[in-house]
């Protein structure tokens, strides 16, 4: 049994190593961790090799040298490099994967051995993700010792990086075997793979869209009801302290109602009408985002995968601390709603924060047990279609 | 070959049959009966060989042999185990038609990856490449990747692999499928030398004059059923016959001349009662053999020189001139031909409009 997978382990090897495809997306993994090796940052602001990007106003007092070279790692070698390119490259490489497996004349030298059809085909499966493993493995390594290096911060929880994007790859690898088991053609699995993964990209584009939405309305509403309530505190004191000395004096503790609001400050009355639009708009997006919600729960979660990286490696308060320290020159007061007529303007950096929350807020063990449920279905699925069928 | 590679058969001491089959069939799709409760048994230490035209059902009879396809119906053991069982495959080494091994290993690496896949341990496997790869001749290309093999390459090294293991029973479909005369003696030695060793050996070939050669008994499955089945000499038991070739235009009308009086013709096989149009007649003797003319060409059906001298007197009487006598057995082909035309074969089973046409034409292509 250890023989016969060690026997498909090395034949996988042997096939990647056939593919010349392996090498250059080595190759350029390698560049990548080149090219961000040679960004530095120092009291001056970004270097590249030894010119200086002065166009870039960052210097190493607001950003220290490891917070950008995580930075860089992530969005850069994670976020453009791993999850998108490399992971085209290595869906091109795997794609033919089971579709080559089962062709005539392979098939029947695999399954006339003695090796069940559900373990050939999971063995087979688990090869394919070798190729994603190894090529984020070296990546992660050479990106550990950069920043380790040129950043001075030797940071072993990047390594985390290597079973969330072989998380993130699988999900469409499992898709892309079923589709392969379906047509027993590359080119289709390659295709619909890359359809399916535009179709998960578009409803999390969706999904952030509305959430963006409904966290903007909800801080309108958020602020337009603070400001309503200072605004009836005032109010009562204001009314409380006209009429005590009347006949008819207010019993202490009178709060002011809405129209000894609007009395009192006439402006007052389109911040209610603001305040009500923003909650009607918040209870408009509602089902629209439960929707989204379910289908998302349903389908793998890619991008939030690699997302999870972010989050475990940079916590929150570092990067208010990081936009603190960025935004320090530009204070201006916030104008007042009476100057601004009622209408509130938002802090965008609170707004996106508030987002970062929210999208933080929902747990790693939704974003990845979902999704891998999901693989675990479609891979099942895949395999007793293979295991069922007449090669 | 040493004794290491391919050690005698062990015995399985449960029957005298490698194969014993019965029952087995296989409906594709609902609609379509590749095969109809085949009933076939081979016995241990022989060569076997299954023939039969495309689309009879032969590979898909081997496919179920081997697990690949699984049978609507099957009762049958291989090895004493069941069919369908992994467990016996161990024991058995299998060359698919047409196979492809991935073009990526070398040849020396298809036969330690198909081996590992049969549990063959690493140390084994190693002894046994470089012996295998010589005994199929392909010693000098054993680190040359396969996709820069040829056909008959291929071939012989996919044989090699069936070997790996050490199999008591040999599965061989289309062995010698591409490969050129002398790869196919080659092949034929090496098949000789695994029945010498006690191996049962089982063909699946339309290269009739080869298995032929080699084979101790067939059977022929025409339509996914076995329409004759045993050795060579039970098939051609009484079709044995002599035949008389005369020479010259006027030969069919001496012949005409010269049979009335010894032949009964069977009005019943031939249109025409005029017998000079009966070239292609057949009829009987008195004494019970029959008779069957062929334009200059007569047969008569006995294996007593004794019994063919008073036609040869007659004819001769006529001034015949006869070109050749000589005693003929009729061929794996005769066999495999009248099979295929008289039967044994249902309609409406999957075939072409003309099955008897592509037939011929593949018999024919196997020998070429």
């Amino acid at each position: 049994m250890i023989t016969q997978t060690i026997a498909l382990f090395v034949d996988a090897y042997r096939e990647l190593n056939a593919k010349k495809l392996f090498w250059i997306t080595m190759l350029l993994s390698g560049l990548v961790v080149l090219i961000y090796a040679a960004i530095g940052i120092n009291e001056d602001g970004i270097t590249f090799l030894w010119f200086k990007l002065g166009f870039i106003p960052v210097t190493s007092e607001q950003m220290p040298p490891a917070m950008l070279y995580k930075l860089l790692f992530i969005n850069l070698g994670i976020g453009i490099w791993l999850t998108w390119i490399a992971a085209v490259l290595a869906l091109i490489s795997t794609a033919g994967i089971i579709p080559e497996m089962i062709s005539g004349g392979s098939i029947e030298m695999l399954l006339s051995k003695p090796i069940s059809r559900t373990r050939l085909f999971f063995t087979k499966y688990a090869t394919g993700l070798l190729f994603a493993s190894l090529q984020v493995a070296v990546f992660t390594a050479a990106s550990f010792l950069v920043i380790g290096i040129r950043g001075g911060a030797w940071e072993p929880s990047l390594f985390l990086a290597v079973p969330l994007v072989v998380c993130f790859f699988s999900y469409l690898f499992a898709f892309c075997v079923l589709v392969g088991v379906l047509t027993r053609s590359t080119i289709a699995s390659l295709l619909l793979t890359l359809l399916f993964w535009f179709c998960l990209f578009v409803v999390n584009t969706g999904d952030n869209a509305l959430i963006a939405f409904k966290t903007q309305f909800e801080a309108q509403r958020d602020g337009y009801q603070t400001s309503i309530d200072s605004s009836r505190e005032a109010a009562s004191k204001i009314l409380t302290a006209r009429r005590a000395d009347s006949d008819d004096p207010l019993p202490a503790g009178y709060v002011a109602t809405d129209d000894d609001i609007r009395s009192v400050s006439p402006w007052m009355g389109k911040v209610f009408e603001n305040r009500d639009e923003a909650a009607e708009g918040i209870r408009k997006i509602e089902p629209w985002s439960k929707g989204v919600y379910v289908a998302k729960t349903a389908l793998p979660k890619t991008q939030e995968t690699v997302a999870l990286l972010e989050r475990w490696l940079i916590s929150l308060a570092d990067l208010d601390a990081l936009s603190s320290r960025m935004d320090d020159e530009d204070e201006e007061p916030a104008p007042t709603l009476e100057e601004t007529e009622g209408e509130i303007r938002l802090d965008d950096s609170e707004v996106s924060r508030r987002m970062q929350e929210k999208i933080r807020n929902r747990s790693a063990w939704w974003v990845l047990g979902t999704s891998l449920l999901f693989e675990l279905v479609v891979v099942s699925f895949a395999a007793f279609l293979f295991g069922r069928r007449d090669h | 070959m040493s004794d290491q590679t391919l050690a005698p058969a062990r015995a399985s001491g449960r029957s005298e049959w490698a194969i014993d089959l019965a029952e087995v069939g296989k409906i594709y799709k609902g609609k379509i009966h590749a095969l109809k409760g085949i009933q076939m048994r081979v016995r241990e230490g022989e060569v076997f060989g299954l023939l039969g035209p495309n689309g009879a059902g032969k590979s898909t009879l081997v496919k179920i042999l081997m697990t690949v396809i699984r049978p609507s119906q099957c009762k049958g053991t291989m090895l004493g185990e069941p069919v369908g069982s992994k467990h016996v495959l161990r024991r058995i080494g299998y060359l698919p038609e047409h196979h492809r091994f991935p073009g990526y290993l070398t040849g020396a690496q298809v036969l330690d990856f198909y081996a590992a896949l049969n549990e063959v341990p690493r140390s084994v496997r190693k002894a046994r490449i470089p012996e295998l790869l010589e005994l199929v001749g392909m010693q000098d290309w054993g680190t040359t990747r396969v996709s820069r093999y040829s056909k008959g390459m291929r071939q012989r090294v996919g044989i090699a692999q069936a070997l790996m293991n050490d199999p008591d029973i040999v599965l061989l479909d289309e062995p010698t499928d591409g490969v050129d005369p002398v790869g196919r003696r080659d092949i034929r030695e090496i098949l000789a030398e695994l029945k010498r060793r006690g191996k049962t050996v089982f063909l699946n070939s339309h290269l009739l004059s080869e298995l032929e050669m080699v084979c101790d008994r067939v059977s022929i499955l025409v339509h996914g059923e076995v329409a004759r089945q045993g050795t060579i000499d039970e098939l051609t038991a009484g079709q044995e016959c002599y035949e008389i070739e005369l020479a010259g235009e006027e030969s069919a009308k001496q012949l005409a001349a010269s049979l009335p009086g010894m032949v009964r013709f069977d009005e019943t096989g031939s249109e025409n009662a005029g017998l000079a149009k009966r070239v292609g007649g057949r009829g009987e003797l008195a004494t019970g053999e029959w008779v069957e003319v062929d334009h200059a060409m007569l047969r008569v059906g006995t294996t007593d020189a004794a019994a063919v001298q008073p036609i040869i007197d007659k004819v001769r009487a006529h001034g015949g001139v006869i070109k050749s006598i000589r005693p003929k057995r009729p061929s794996l082909e005769d066999l495999f031909m009248a099979a295929v035309d008289g039967g044994g074969a249902a309609p409406g089973a999957k075939s072409s409009k003309n099955p008897k046409r592509d037939m011929k034409a593949a018999a024919k292509g196997g020998d070429s």
